[in-house]
């Protein structure tokens, strides 16, 4: 009981404990905050990793695999798998309205399929938003904008067919009758890619003012989002089958709309095209098999022939079809992404392939060959990376806040020879040692609690705010620690759970009430008729 | 009838680095209940000793021919525990220099000998009564007026009446003064004495060490301690004061 009065009384009449109790609030405070960004960084990537892969990935890159349509239909009649959507993987160069020219990362997409694998659909940015964004007070977030909802709704229908059809020849054709266009295919760029938005510090993306390059050579400056009016130019190099390279194809994309997964890596640098088309210009979709002579040139076997009746054409015979191809088939499971079932996953998708394999023996790369990956083993170095560096850096920086621990006991090692006088009197009253010792421990606890408590106040402020932070010290003084290109992510992840905080916040106190231990002993031990001498 | 506290071959010594020094070289003394005896003597010649060994602070040497007995307790075999209940409940300390917890107000410094006493639950059962005990317990030193105020914001005398009342609280059998006047102008010792006076024909049984013939003079019974040994036990002595009063 009188343990509690006075550290009560300790509490509130010194500084000291003030001091230590700051010590243990700035460690506290120091590791959540740590811990929460790592994790952050961890979760967001792994999940991230999720949105544009799916579960399980079967992939022959480059070249890619034909017949994909079967081998869907016989994953989508697995009980465990919900959709598969085909997709082309490639690189390509992409030409801006600014007239500059970037490498990308082009994926070929049927935007419904993919949707249904991936969170495509979530990541479409240009969309009929009802509610503005948490920390968009102002509702300057244009697409909140109801007069515009209706375009905005429509940008996103064509972003899952992945064609222009009513969008463009209605905007279109108001600015230029004869630019009327019957549906033609279109591309979803990545919302950092073009470099035309910028990103408001509550969170959405506006258009920056650019120039724009006019057909007749001429500039103009335009503000306004890409899907308006805009289109790019993707250049690719087709290989054929044997993966030899064959001539550079162009074609120009109306831009369709943009997406964002957060990740910046992927927002910068991808192109989404619709499928049939990325096929056809890496000359990946179905074509005639024509005969050829011994040395493969078609040349031989059609071309110009003479004849009695003169010369005439003759068209190489056709023996057959190639049919399309694709480079990687997406798999979605049912149910959660765990681990366990990520790989039971994989198993299942592995024996459906080799089924698959040898009844199309010789035209699809065999079951020994073929990629199948979970969305985990493909990104299982960088998670990797990211885990073992989280731990390391929690690592560090709890070693620092040992420094509590010691400042602490410094603290209460000065205390309890202040107070040794007072250590004598409670013994001459009849404290036992275990009673002191009791009371000094009680108030490093106390002392630890109040510091666990407010650093995990600060913590949760500090990370709460922690991209607004970011972005003041930016503007102010020039200082951008979280660059994106270095760390993937558009805006600083956290991840403040409810376990982190409870093995911090215990952690705090305890190292608070370690600190006391050693100095709560040494008063125990005092002698009382000495400690009631102590000048 | 037995005496409360009856002391035979009563040695301690301390050490001093590497150099023993005896304080109490075999004091015998025997205290009836509801005495008011005074130990005598120059500074350095043992009697605070002496009371912190009689109020159980500190450990005697030990000795064949030792005794040290409190009413029915052996103070010789107790374990830290039992003495540490003891020093709660059997004894009450009152020093020279007060030793009040200046935390703490005038009442929770009074009440403080009760928590450590009862623990939080047991404490927490009579805590009514027990704050009127203290309250009463000041009123008869006459701080009633004083209850919440801080030991800083008292006079020395009030101080002292406070460390009194403390060491009564838990309703001690003897009661051991160390120099209980000895900070005190003489007119606040006046009143201080007139308090234990007061409390002595109420039947408390009372140790009082002290150099002040003036203390001295109140007591039923006066021993002399010299280099460790009691020199003089006779109450009818007269008593010869620092001031040139009897001896």
């Amino acid at each position: 009981m009188y343990q509690s009065l006075l550290t009560r009384r300790y509490l509130t009449s010194q500084i000291m404990p003030l001091l230590a109790s700051l010590a243990v609030m700035l460690c506290t405070a120091m590791v959540l905050i740590v811990w929460s960004v790592m994790g952050g960084f961890l979760a967001t990537f792994v999940n991230q990793g999720r949105v544009l892969v799916g579960d399980v990935i079967v992939a022959w890159p480059n070249i890619g695999f034909a017949y994909y349509d079967d081998l869907a239909a016989r994953l989508e009649q697995d009980p465990e798998v919900a959709a598969t959507a085909p997709i082309i993987e490639a690189f390509g160069l992409v030409g801006l309205p600014d007239g500059r020219q970037e490498t990308v990362r082009l994926l070929g997409i049927d935007g419904a399929r993919y949707a249904k694998v991936t969170s495509y659909g979530d990541s479409i940015y240009w969309r009929a938003l009802l509610k503005p964004l948490p920390k968009d007070a102002a509702g300057a977030d244009w697409r909140t904008k109801k007069e515009d909802h209706d375009i905005y709704q429509r940008m996103y229908d064509n972003a899952l067919t992945m064609k222009t059809d009513r969008l463009v020849n209605e905007l279109q054709a108001a600015r230029d009758p004869a630019r009327r266009a019957a549906a033609r295919p279109g591309a979803v760029l990545g919302i950092m890619m073009s470099g035309f938005n910028s990103r408001d510090p509550a969170g959405f993306f506006m258009p920056r003012a650019r120039v724009k390059l006019l057909p007749d050579g001429t500039k103009e400056w335009v503000e306004t989002i890409l899907p308006i009016e805009d289109s790019v130019t993707v250049n690719v190099l087709p290989l054929d089958r044997k993966g030899r390279p064959t001539d550079m194809v162009s074609r120009a994309f109306p831009v369709i709309n943009e997406f964002h997964t957060g990740l910046y890596e992927v927002d910068n640098k991808t192109v989404l095209l619709e499928l049939g088309a990325l096929q056809q210009m890496l000359k990946m979709d179905a074509a005639r098999r024509i005969k050829t002579d011994a040395t493969g040139a078609a040349g031989r076997v059609g071309g110009v022939s003479k004849t009695a009746e003169g010369e005439k054409f003759v068209l190489p015979e056709t023996v057959g079809e190639d049919p399309a191809r694709i480079t990687t088939l997406l798999v979605r499971g049912k149910g959660d992404a765990a681990t366990a079932r990520l790989e039971d996953l994989r198993a299942r998708v592995e024996r459906i392939y080799a089924q698959f394999a040898a009844d199309h023996k010789g035209e699809v790369p065999d079951a020994s060959s073929i990629r199948i990956l979970t969305w985990e083993d493909q990104n299982a170095t960088l998670i990797t990376a990211v885990k073992k560096e989280t731990a390391l850096v929690l690592s560090l920086f709890s070693f620092i806040s040992l420094t509590a621990v010691f400042l602490v006991l410094a603290i209460f090692w000065s205390m309890v020879s202040e107070k040794t006088r007072e250590i004598g009197i409670l013994r001459s009253l009849g404290a036992s040692r275990a009673g002191i010792t009791w009371l000094w421990v009680r108030y490093g606890l106390a002392i630890g609690v109040i510091g666990a408590a407010l650093g995990l106040l600060m913590s949760y402020l500090i990370v709460s705010n922690i991209n607004p932070i970011h972005e003041w010290m930016g503007a102010r003084m020039g200082i951008q620690i979280w660059d994106p290109r270095i760390y993937y992510f558009t805006v600083i992840p956290t991840d403040l759970s409810a376990m982190k905080v409870l093995i911090v916040c215990t952690g705090g106190v305890l190292s608070s009430a370690a600190g006391a231990l050693w100095p709560a002993l040494r008063a125990a031990r005092m002698d009382p008729v000495t400690a009631l001498r102590f000048e | 009838m037995p005496p409360l506290i009856q002391v035979r071959s009563l040695r301690k010594t301390y050490r001093l680095g590497r150099v023993d020094v005896p304080v109490l070289r075999g004091v015998s003394l025997d205290v009836q209940e509801g005495e008011f005896l005074a130990i005598l003597g120059a500074s350095g010649s043992g009697k605070s000793t002496l009371l912190h060994l009689l109020g159980g602070l500190d450990r005697p040497d030990s000795g064949n021919e030792l005794t040290m007995r409190f009413g029915d307790v052996d103070l010789t075999r107790m374990s830290a525990g039992k003495r540490d209940a003891f020093r709660n409940s059997s004894v009450g300390f009152v020093f020279q220099f007060y030793h009040l917890l200046p935390e703490l107000t005038v009442r929770e410094n009074v009440l403080i000998a009760a928590m450590i006493a009862l623990g939080r639950l047991r404490y927490a059962s009579q805590a009514a009564v027990l704050k009127a005990h203290a309250e009463q317990l000041l009123e008869t030193v006459g701080l009633s007026h004083r209850l919440d105020h801080k030991p800083r914001e008292l006079s020395g005398g009030e101080r002292q009446r406070v460390a009194i009342a403390r060491a009564l609280m838990n309703k001690p059998r003897a009661l051991l003064a160390d120099e209980p006047t000895g900070n005190l102008d003489r007119e606040t010792g006046k009143t201080i004495l007139d308090l234990f006076t007061s409390l002595h024909h109420a039947g408390q049984t009372m140790v009082v060490v002290t150099h002040d013939a003036a203390t001295a003079a109140r007591a039923d019974r006066v021993i002399r301690l010299r280099d460790g040994l009691v020199v003089q036990e006779d109450p009818d002595t007269p008593l010869v004061g620092a001031a040139g009063g009897k001896r």
